[in-house]
């Protein structure tokens, strides 16, 4: 393995020195190649470095699966809180890249919060490190986090040190309900010490998963328990569309009104599906044609701020932009 | 015109203070041991009057020390002769309260403690929940990413902020947002020192206040028992909402200040406490008591009512003061290891307490692996503070050895620039001072603050030096 991370370094060096632009691919299964790029395959830099069950860490090489990732930690009865969508032999490597988290974004966080350090390659091909391996780091600028969603545009991280828990036992329920109603009573239960780890709304029925020991929810009128099998259909949301529609992504406030044209309600009501021709009026919008494309929306003084990142980690420019 | 004086022009008159009676008690925030009296302290009350500010201070070449209630124990808001501090506390307004989707909007010079008072009423709280929370202001927070008892469960600040609005030199507003797309700014803002601009607003996190908690004292007669049933537990699949370890000299010295039944005979005390729903808790409690029984606890407590729970947390939350008391001054200082390495760490801290001959209590955030030596020293014994500081360097090189880091919670400031040569080679550093340029291409932000100047880490002997290459050869160094 340190020999495939010498050569990757080198690939990046000579990519400096021809004015090469590299675009980094694991199993390439959610950001689209670009035809004028040559590939740096992550796929076999693979493997957990190190696992401390009781530090409630785990390291490992960008290029592991996210099977593998979740069947190292479930034998040790852990897990990722964050729910990675498995869009076929995706890394941990693209999914941190893309910052994908799941269902239970709104109650256990997202994936940048669990990213406690990285080891990269930097646009000149130097190893760097940051962060580190403990719960708890504050020593210089949080780049492990910041790098999250940066899609292989500004260094390649090569190691992820993530935080871990424990693995819990889950059950859904649902509800028959509206739309809207359903996304105000989802902000309600939210505000109250039900032990959530879910809340979605799909084709009629309000969805809600709870964690642990937790009171009778099947006393309450309406309510029925169901298998968890709705939080993988919603992660990832796939779903067959009619000709001429597109499939959007929106974030939204979770309190935000129905929205026409709505597929699902997911992520507490923080994230909506649309399907429609046109891109929808809403600040924050990301096509999701197949695969998973930038939004480019960001104002001015963000995007010369991002720019300017970019040159810092890699002034050669060897990294395809975003 | 002087920079006092454009600042005068442009603002109340109260706003600028500028006499040596005024400025005194910025000289310093609660890192007292390093000490500077700025230019003048401006104190604005409006978001216009910073952007204002900013301008003048960029006109005049004038460094600006963003300032919060002055809190911070690693003097990163030590201000500058030539600087002036820029102090947020007027702007302390609760701008909007969303109990539905359970968020707080803030301006900076709130109080932490202020936010869940405020939302109490709906059953809400803000989770990060530093030991000054009574105090410290959300900006400062911010700037730290301050962590807490109960962020092991809830998170630092990072975890518990939506959004952020910013200002830069120029007084030019940024919102950095969760939702945002590409490279995550907000996270890289949390933590940023005041070196990347200045924080206006912030949209917090509320959570549901849970059900019911009970907290669990154990008693050990080995740190290193007590270490283990901490691993333990977390095994078990147990994540606490606090998880507290205190040694035999902060045990003694914390019940001596405030009786409240901790077995000062012991080598090792542990505080657990679970929380969330009342099934959950009960489950939790016995399973947490039953499983430091088996790792060796001699003498146990649960808390049986609300009143129990509290008044078995003020000796621990009284650590600190209780073993002042000791001693004209104290240094706390704040690394993070991995937990098995925490008795050899112990081990060490008390052979570098016996070279130095300072006497040290150790407090720890046992489920994240947080540390806080304090060293007992007195500041009016010529050179004791620099024995001080050498030995509060040692702890954090030995954090760093055993796999951790030098601040866990603390941020770097002033204080750990020296040992931040020692977590970082020249290579980050270099990325680090990119990553301030591209924020901050004037350097007028907190100049000198949290990442060390490559030549100090030269001089240090720290620098990386690869195949005999000196990287940045075309640096000066001296």
């Amino acid at each position: 393995m340190q020999q495939q991370f010498n050569q990757m370094a080198e690939q990046i060096k000579e990519a400096a020195v021809d004015q090469k632009t590299l675009q980094i691919v694991g199993g390439g299964s959610k950001v689209p190649l670009k035809n004028d790029a040559e590939l740096l395959s992550m796929a076999a830099y693979s493997g957990v470095l190190s696992y401390e069950p009781s530090e409630l860490v785990i390291t490992v090489r960008a290029g592991t699966t996210l099977s593998e990732l979740h069947q190292v930690l479930a034998e040790k009865n852990q897990m990722v809180a964050f729910e990675p969508p498995e869009y076929g032999n995706s890394t941990i490597g693209g999914t941190y890249a893309c910052a994908l988290t799941g269902p239970a974004k709104p109650f256990r966080g997202k994936l940048r919060d669990y990213v406690l350090g990285t080891k990269l390659l930097d646009g000149q091909g130097r190893e760097l490190n940051f962060g580190g391996k403990m719960i708890k780091n504050v020593a210089g600028y949080d780049v492990s986090r910041m790098l999250a969603g940066s899609k292989g545009s500004m260094a390649l991280v090569t190691e992820l040190s993530l935080k871990v828990v424990p693995l819990v036992e889950e059950v859904t329920y649902r509800i028959e309900m509206p739309e809207c109603d359903a996304i105000v009573l989802m902000n309600q239960m939210a505000g109250t010490s039900l032990p959530l780890s879910g809340s979605a709304y799909y084709r009629g029925y309000f969805y809600y998963r709870v964690m642990g020991a937790h009171p009778k929810q099947t006393n309450r009128v309406g309510v029925e328990a169901v298998d968890n099998s709705i939080w993988q259909i919603l992660n990832p949301f796939k779903p067959v569309l009619q000709p001429g529609q597109k499939l959007w992504r929106l974030d939204v406030e979770s309190t935000n009104p129905c929205i026409d044209g709505t597929l699902a309600v997911g992520m507490g009501g923080t994230r909506r599906w649309i399907s429609s021709k046109n891109k929808p009026e809403h600040p924050y919008v990301t096509l999701w044609d197949d695969r998973f494309l930038p939004r480019h929306n960001d104002g001015k003084g963000v995007k010369k701020i991002k720019q300017g990142l970019k040159k810092v980690f890699d002034p050669h420019h060897v990294f395809k932009d975003l | 015109m002087s920079v006092i004086e454009a600042l005068k022009n442009a603002l109340p008159k109260a706003s600028v203070l500028a006499t040596e009676e005024q400025c005194r008690p910025y000289e310093c925030d609660a890192l007292s041991a390093y000490r500077e009296k700025p230019l003048a302290v401006v104190l604005p009350e409006t978001d216009d009057q910073v952007k204002q500010v900013l301008r003048i201070c960029k006109a005049y070449q004038t460094p600006v020390i963003t300032r919060g209630s002055g809190t911070g124990l690693a003097g990163g808001t030590l201000p500058l002769k030539n600087g002036i501090v820029l102090g947020l506390s007027k702007l302390n307004k609760i701008l909007k309260i969303d109990p539905l989707q359970r968020i707080a909007v803030v301006q900076p010079g709130v109080r932490n403690i202020q936010v869940s008072e405020a939302v109490r009423q709906y059953g809400l709280y803000y989770a990060p929940d530093p030991s000054s929370q009574i105090a410290c202001s959300i900006g400062g927070n911010v700037a730290e990413n301050s962590g807490g008892v109960h962020c092991l469960k809830y998170g630092l600040t990072v975890h518990n902020v939506n959004s952020l609005r910013v200002l830069n030199m120029d007084g030019e507003e940024y919102i950095f947002d969760e939702k945002d797309d590409g490279v995550d700014l907000l996270a890289m803002l949390n933590g940023s020192e005041g070196l990347l601009g200045v924080i206006v607003e912030i949209k917090l996190k509320l959570l549901p206040k849970p059900e019911a908690a009970q907290l669990v004292m154990a008693a050990f007669q080995s740190v290193n028992e007590c270490a283990e049933a901490v691993t333990a537990v977390l095994k078990q699949g147990i994540i606490p909402a606090g998880l507290e370890m205190m040694d035999k000299f902060s045990i003694q010295a914390a019940e001596d200040f405030a009786q409240v039944g901790y077995p000062t005979e012991a080598e090792a005390l542990l505080l657990c406490e679970v929380d969330g729903s009342h099934d959950q808790v009960q489950v939790d409690a016995k399973r947490v008591a039953d499983i430091l029984t088996a790792e060796g606890a001699y003498k146990i407590i649960v808390s049986q009512n609300e009143r129990e729970r509290v008044a078995l947390w003020q000796g621990r939350k009284n650590a600190f003061p209780a073993v002042g008391r000791y001693s004209p001054d104290y240094y706390c200082m704040d690394g993070t290891i991995p937990r098995s390495k925490l008795a050899y760490v112990l081990e060490e801290i008390a052979k570098l307490s016996k070279k130095y001959g300072l006497r040290v209590a150790n407090v720890f955030h046992a489920g994240d692996g947080n540390l806080h030596p304090l060293i007992l020293y007195d500041a009016n014994k010529p050179g004791e503070l620099a024995q001080t500081e050498r030995f509060g360097c040692d702890i954090l090189n030995l954090c760093v050895d055993v796999g951790g880091t030098i601040t866990g919670e603390h941020g770097v400031g002033v204080e750990k620039l020296n040992s931040m040569c020692h977590q970082y080679q020249g290579a980050e550093l270099e990325i680090f001072h990119g990553i301030k340029a591209v924020f901050d291409d004037t350097g007028l932000l907190n100049p000198g603050k949290a990442v060390p100047t490559l030549h100090r880490c030269a001089e240090l002997g720290h620098m990386h030096v690869h195949h005999g290459e000196l990287p940045f050869a075309h640096l000066e160094r001296f």
